[in-house]
């Protein structure tokens, strides 16, 4: 399948450059740095925390704050999401500006593969990489499994809730990667629209209202389900949707390439 | 790979092939064909129409109208048969700086459906016709314009295909290696492979092309078997439609 052998290429690239090692290394030593003070206040309200009836427990208080600053209420260093905001624009910024720029996405065109497929086969890279990322991260909290209690469903829906946060920015970058001649500009793009989208909803929050079309359209009312635990159907179908558009902008840009030339 | 090809069904035949660029006829009512083995030289001055008319044959470009047909197939709408028919090296083989010459060669053979065995001996295969063997694990960012030049055609041989488009391909080559290209050229030819070659190098077409196209402002204006030692008959055509052409322009 060409749309693998567009994926495999990709992913060869971003393993090969040392952009993508530094910024995966970096953002887990960050998470590292958020998991320690988070099991640090842990430990501090144990005591506390133990005699309340339901009271939050490990999955609650770490490893899903882990994820994001969402629901964590205090000033800690970034959550996975909020470093996704930086990390994605930057593993993606490359897949199809740098192409452009180099000359080789008319060889690729060249091969008769469609936009769709090099879009969609580099948006898969992409995730591959990610995916890696976030089972890094979360490899930390889940080792210390055999000491505390995990409610394992609730870190799997906050887990997936987070990899479709992390899909949603990859599919936005990779398409503002098909728009931008220069990597740079994608990569600027890619962050103010994965700002604007976790906090379109921020002025309607502040005044009170937490319903409406702002706080749909906000990927942040989605993910928030998620990492409480709540798997709604129309919260993935909202993820869909927002890979879907930005898929099929990316794709339309790189077909209208082709036209142009 | 290279297929069988009847010797009635043209390798290549474009037909009332038109498109433009930036607002502009690049290349107008363009009509060629080309046959199994044959060597076709392209010439033109800057902005006649070259590039793009490689651009539209190798299927990175789509045609406003006109028809294209490989080994008799429309190619408009089986856009994959360019997967195996073409090998294209465009001006300045574009290249991807952080990779090997060796990944080049396997991202190249996995696009084109390679896989295995059969993609390793495909790249042994060019990687030794190029004389490539000793750089293969050397990063494409560091090699010599030269080098960079000889693994696009490379790349652009690994699958054999059955036409072979070259746009500029001895540029940055030294004088040993443009002869090495020829000699790759005639064999290829020989092997059943038709070659267009588009070159500013009027001494390239008349070393190794048997036959010649000239395009002017998009437009063909002259198409004729190239016989030996027709150098300086070239050059006479060549100048009396380009002079012409500016002339009439002016």
């Amino acid at each position: 399948m060409t749309l693998f052998a567009v994926t495999r290429l990709e992913l060869r690239r971003l393993f090969v450059r040392p952009l993508g090692w530094t910024i995966g290394a970096l953002a887990l030593a960050e998470l590292g740095w958020r998991f320690a003070l988070l099991l640090q206040l842990f430990l501090l309200n144990q005591v506390k925390l133990a005699a309340l009836p339901d009271g939050p427990g490990y999955t609650d208080l770490v490893a899903v704050r882990l994820y994001s600053s969402l629901i964590t209420g205090s000033p800690l260093p970034f959550g996975v999401t909020e470093l996704a905001l930086l990390v994605v624009p930057l593993l993606t910024m490359s897949t199809l500006a740098s192409e452009r720029s180099t000359g080789t996405l008319p060889l690729l065109f060249s091969t008769g593969l469609s936009a769709s497929r090099i879009l969609l086969g580099k948006y898969l890279a992409v995730l591959i990489w990610l995916a890696l990322w976030l089972l890094l991260a979360i490899a930390v909290p889940v080792s210390l499994a055999h000491g505390v209690t995990l409610d394992w469903g609730k870190l799997a829906a906050a887990t997936l809730g987070t990899f479709l946060a992390l899909a949603v920015l990859a599919a936005v970058g990779v398409a503002c990667s098909a728009f931008a001649s220069h990597p740079a500009v994608a990569a600027v793009a890619a962050l103010m629209i994965g700002i604007a989208l976790n906090c379109i909803n921020l002025g309607a929050q502040l005044a009170g209202v937490s319903s409406g079309f702002i706080n749909w359209l906000a990927m942040s009312t989605h993910q928030e389900t998620l990492l409480r635990g709540l798997v709604s159907s129309a919260d993935i179908v909202w993820f869909l949707l927002a890979i879907a558009v930005a898929l099929a902008l990316g794709t339309q840009r790189l077909a209208a390439d082709r036209e142009r030339g | 790979m290279n297929a069988p090809t009847s010797s009635l069904v043209p390798v290549l035949k474009l037909e009332r092939v038109a498109r433009s660029r930036a607002s502009r006829p690049a290349v107008r009512d363009l009509s060629l064909s080309l046959e199994t083995g044959q060597i076709l030289g392209l010439l033109g001055v800057n902005g006649a129409g070259k590039s793009t008319t490689l651009s539209l044959i190798a299927g990175a470009l789509m045609p406003d109208s006109g028809t294209i047909h490989l080994q008799g197939q429309d190619f408009l709408e089986h856009p994959e048969l360019a997967r195996q028919t073409i090998g294209w090296l465009p001006e300045a083989a574009p290249l991807w700086p952080e990779l090997t010459i060796r990944e080049h060669l396997d991202a190249h053979g996995r696009l084109r459906g390679f896989s295995g065995a059969r993609l390793k001996q495909a790249g042994d295969a060019v990687l030794e016709r190029l004389e490539l063997q000793d750089l293969s694990q050397r990063l494409a960012g560091v090699l010599s314009q030269g080098q960079r030049q000889r693994l696009g055609l490379a790349c652009a041989l690994l699958h054999r295909p059955a036409l072979l488009v070259l746009d500029e391909p001895a540029n940055a080559l030294d004088p040993v290696q443009v002869v090495a290209l020829r000699k790759l050229l005639r064999e290829l030819a020989a092997e059943g492979t038709a070659v267009i070659l588009s070159t500013h190098q009027l001494t390239e077409v008349t070393a190794v092309c048997d036959r010649v196209a000239i395009l002017h402002e998009g437009v063909l204006r002259h198409d004729a078997p190239l016989p030996p030692d027709q150098h300086a008959a070239l050059e006479k055509t060549f100048f009396d439609i380009a002079m012409n052409g500016r002339a009439q322009a002016a």
